[in-house]
């Protein structure tokens, strides 16, 4: 078990014990004691946080499913107008976090909106409010994620879809199986393992979904834990919603990690490979197949990115008022800071991890990695648990001064929990990296003489180059989207985009959440266009 | 008494905790000297290498090149420092590098030597890997690369060269060509080889001397003459699969009897006293075809091999016996019909068990 001991081993454990502190924060504070708050809350509002939290999240995962699904079987096995645009274009979604969206909803649907403007331009003055349609509430919600979301689905759907092999597509029609049953009797169950693993995705991040629950007043888990930590500033109550939701996520997670175990059954080998020609659809089923991915087009990144344009526009004012600059410039700093730290120690963990192979080392990285599924409230509050523990039981008994300062509300400690969640996120990219890299690879440069640090630096790094590239910009999305965690560490009058959309929103200036709102949506589609590439790079057509 | 070149003393050779080759033994006298290890596949002949070249470790026995220990219970020389090429059977180029700054990588190991033995031209043309200079490895073919990959191992002019079933993935048409190339490089260089196969032939004509592992042992280790005509056990005929084992009875010092054959003559490779029963070691070489021979067998199979036939005989105790004839012999027999056998039968070796 202790076998092959080196330097490498003890960083890659010393970064993995790290990533680890929160969840194990937050099983530890389950069993210390809680105000009255609980006791109150038990009896009360708990029933009502779990069945929201439910409804939310399995209708969330049904449209995610049938969006996602249906686009990526349509894109993946059709030619028809612009398929090779909805290709990519469907993947702009991941620009628009789910709390711009819920903005977007309100601001177009609301009493005298956007919606009402249309029509009183178009056809004049009119009652027109007790018309329009309202999107608030659970269905508010449900509606900004799903559209926020299916993305995830729709990448892994249409990966799985385009591995598949003519053969298998061939051998339905040799069954006599029409195109709906080959679709739900042979493609869609050998592509199960890809489209639960998009659900699971999609399942973790409704159920961390801070800004559009809390924007449409929903009570659900995550926005508990929020509010008794900074309503009732209850830390070990928060932690004890976190460990019920952290019980679900884990679930989820296992759920995931073992579908994904059977994705490795997908034809993935030159030989056994025979590309798909796709069918040219025409007439009706062309006219709704365009539809079918229009619709979605515009709902899940045109229409929020018009609104939003539109307000910008309509309230010049708010353009002039932010300080955009200053804005950019901690954004991008933020974002800089943590991709660096973020991949410098998810390269060393790799590479620990590869030549180490020890079980201890699997199993604590297996656990720092789970740091993806644990929402950023929870993580910031353990964060905060941890240092104010450490700080009193330790630095304390040794006489020094607090280090909360230094932690909390400064960017220290924020990308520190940057580092934390996102860590899974940057090493599973390098690892599906090396995974490319045959060990003989590394074996064959120890037999010409190089040292591991040589392999590494000459062998491992040019060639992890693209995937180094890809990470820092999926890492860099990540960070401009996220909002609870930079909402709570952050330092005193430090803001972002997300924050100073999400501050204007929740003071009921959806005006002026417009601005910040619309630059993060160019932002993230910037990076989202000079990925598109690495994100489809299953694609061969 | 001279000191080995290479040497393996007593060695278990494990890989994840399991032994795979117990207590080997086996030496390379000569620098410049090319031993194969033949055996069948899983059986461990890549774990010896791997243990060679420093990649697994030793519980007991030890390894010694040059007359410096190499791998011991107390000692491991790491990988890089004992200058030992290891040519995988799997494609190990390293992928983000062109298949000629592969090779060139090999060459960096050597940049200090005085004596340039090889050039990269030379390796190319030996190799004929021109073509394929400047594509990456995931746009060649798994021959191509395993040629890629020998010829870095080459370049690196190592003190032992380890060659994991190099030719695997080669055309068998192109095979035979590179195995004589190679054979001529190895002399030239003067570079002492381990080559992995399971491949006889390719053992035969590339090693000078050849190992056989079977059931987690080396069975013989011997000239490749020898180890084809003196095989020391009936594992390694079996795994040879070049004849078969017929009850006899000895009945002098140079005859034996056999029920359906009769009177077989020749020089016996171990005494064994009159009247012993034995099982005797009948090779398709061993019997001649003879028209007008009185011994007549019925015939069961035929296959054609291109110079020859092999007819697989019943004899009236129904045990079956293969027989190479000539293909330019005058006339075919066919299944069913009979087949004589010349007499009497001498056998140049007759090797019994």
């Amino acid at each position: 078990m202790f076998k092959n001991l080196n330097v490498w081993f003890f960083l890659s454990l010393i970064i993995s014990i790290f990533v680890s502190i929160p969840i194990v924060t937050v099983f530890t504070s389950f069993f210390e004691n809680t105000s009255n708050y609980y006791e109150i809350l038990k009896n009360t509002f708990l029933v009502e946080y779990i069945l929201n939290s439910l409804v939310l999240l399995l209708s969330v995962l049904l449209f995610t499913f049938i969006l996602g699904t249906g686009s990526a079987y349509l894109v993946s096995f059709f030619k028809f107008p612009c398929s090779d645009f909805f290709k990519w274009a469907l993947i702009l979604s991941f620009a628009v976090p789910p709390y711009i969206y819920a903005y977007s909803l309100t601001a177009f649907f609301e009493n005298y909106g956007t919606a009402y403007t249309i029509l009183k331009n178009l056809f004049g003055d009119g009652n027109y409010n007790q018309n329009i349609p309202k999107f608030d509430d659970m269905f508010g919600a449900i509606t900004s994620i799903t559209f926020s979301l299916f993305a995830y689905v729709y990448i892994l759907a249409r990966a799985s879809f385009l591995y598949q092999s003519q053969n298998l597509i061939d051998l339905g029609k040799n069954l006599g199986f029409s195109k709906f049953k080959s679709f739900y009797k042979i493609i869609l169950p050998a592509a199960r393992p890809a489209i639960v693993a998009g659900l699971s995705l999609v399942a973790m991040e409704t159920l961390a979904e801070f800004g559009a629950v809390d924007f449409f007043s929903i009570n659900t888990l995550t926005t508990g834990i929020y509010n008794s930590w900074i309503t009732f500033d209850d830390l070990a109550f928060a932690n004890r919603i976190s460990f019920f939701l952290l019980l679900f996520i884990f679930t989820l997670f296992i759920l995931e990690n073992l579908s994904r175990k059977k994705a490795k059954y997908h034809f993935n080998t030159r030989s056994g490979f025979k590309q798909k020609e796709k069918i040219k659809l025409s007439g009706k089923k062309s006219f709704f197949a365009f539809i079918f991915c229009s619709f979605i087009f515009f709902m899940s990144f045109l229409f929020p990115l018009m609104q939003m344009l539109y307000w910008t526009i309509k309230f010049p004012e708010n353009l002039l008022d932010l300080q955009i600059i200053e804005l950019f410039i901690n954004t991008i700093y933020l974002v800089s800071l943590s991709s660096l730290v973020l991949i410098i120690f998810s390269l060393i963990s790799n590479y620990g991890n590869r030549v180490s192979n020890n079980t201890i080392l699997n199993i604590f990285s297996t656990l720092s990695i789970s740091g993806y599924a644990i929402p950023g409230v929870i993580l910031a509050i353990a964060f905060i648990t941890f240092i104010a523990w450490f700080d009193e039981n330790i630095i304390k008994l040794f006489g020094f001064l607090s280090i909360k300062k230094i932690f909390i509300g400064s960017i220290l400690g924020l990308v520190l929990v940057y580092f934390i969640r996102f860590y899974s996120l940057a090493f599973n990219g390098i690892k599906s990296g090396y995974e490319k890299i045959n060990i003989s690879v590394d074996e064959s440069a120890y037999l010409l003489g190089y040292s591991k640090k040589k392999t590494f630096m000459n062998i491992h790094i040019p060639f992890l180059r693209n995937s180094l590239l890809f990470i820092v910009i999926l890492i860099s999305l990540e960070i401009i989207r996220e909002l609870p965690i930079t909402l709570i560490l952050r330092p005193f009058n430090f803001e972002t985009f997300a924050t100073t959309a999400y501050i204007s929103a929740s003071e009921d200036l959806l005006e002026a959440a417009a601005v910040p709102s619309l630059f993060l949506i160019l932002i993230a589609s910037f990076f989202i266009i000079i990925t598109s590439k690495y994100i489809l790079r299953e694609t061969n057509d | 008494m001279t000191k080995n070149f290479f040497e393996v003393k007593n060695v278990d050779f494990n890989i994840g905790g399991k032994t795979k080759v117990k207590n080997v033994s086996f030496s390379i006298k000569n620098e410049g000297d090319v031993i194969c290890l033949l055996g069948p596949s899983g059986i461990g002949k890549t774990t010896i290498l791997r243990t060679i070249a420093g990649l697994e470790k030793i519980n007991n026995g030890s390894i010694e090149l040059k007359g410096k220990t190499l791998s011991s219970k107390k000692t491991n020389v790491s990988p890089e420092n004992r200058n030992i090429s290891l040519a995988f059977q799997d494609n190990s180029l390293f992928p983000h590098y062109t298949v000629e700054k592969n090779i060139l990588l090999g060459a960096e190991r050597n940049k200090g030597r005085n004596e340039k033995k090889i050039t990269l031209k030379e390796i190319v043309d030996l190799l004929d890997i021109f073509q394929i200079l400047n594509k990456y490895p995931h746009q060649i073919s798994a021959g191509e690369a395993q040629r890629a990959s020998l010829a870095r191992s080459l370049i690196t002019q190592p003190d032992l060269l380890l060659l994991d079933e190099p030719l695997s993935n080669v055309d068998q048409s192109f095979k035979e060509e590179i195995q004589v190339r190679l054979k001529k490089i190895l002399n030239k260089l003067k570079i002492s080889t381990i080559i992995v196969t399971h491949d006889s032939y390719e053992a035969f004509y590339l090693g000078s001397k050849c190992g056989i592992i079977l059931d987690q042992e080396l069975k013989q280790f011997d000239d490749p003459y020898k180890v084809y005509h003196f095989p020391n056990s009936v594992e390694v005929v079996n795994f040879l699969n070049r004849g078969i084992l017929i009850p006899a009875k000895v009945t002098s010092e140079n005859t034996l009897e056999n029920w359906d054959l009769g009177k077989i003559e020749g020089n016996f490779i171990k005494k064994y006293p009159k009247g012993a029963n034995v099982q005797l070691l009948l090779q398709p070489e061993d019997l001649e075809h003879d028209d007008k021979s009185n011994l007549k067998l019925e015939v069961v199979d035929r296959k054609f091999r291109g110079t020859n036939f092999i007819y697989t005989l019943k004899t009236p105790s129904n045990t079956l016996i293969p027989v190479f004839v000539h293909s330019h012999h005058i006339h075919q027999h066919e299944v069913d019909e009979k087949f004589g056998i010349k007499r009497p039968i001498h056998i140049d070796h007759i090797v019994c068990f």
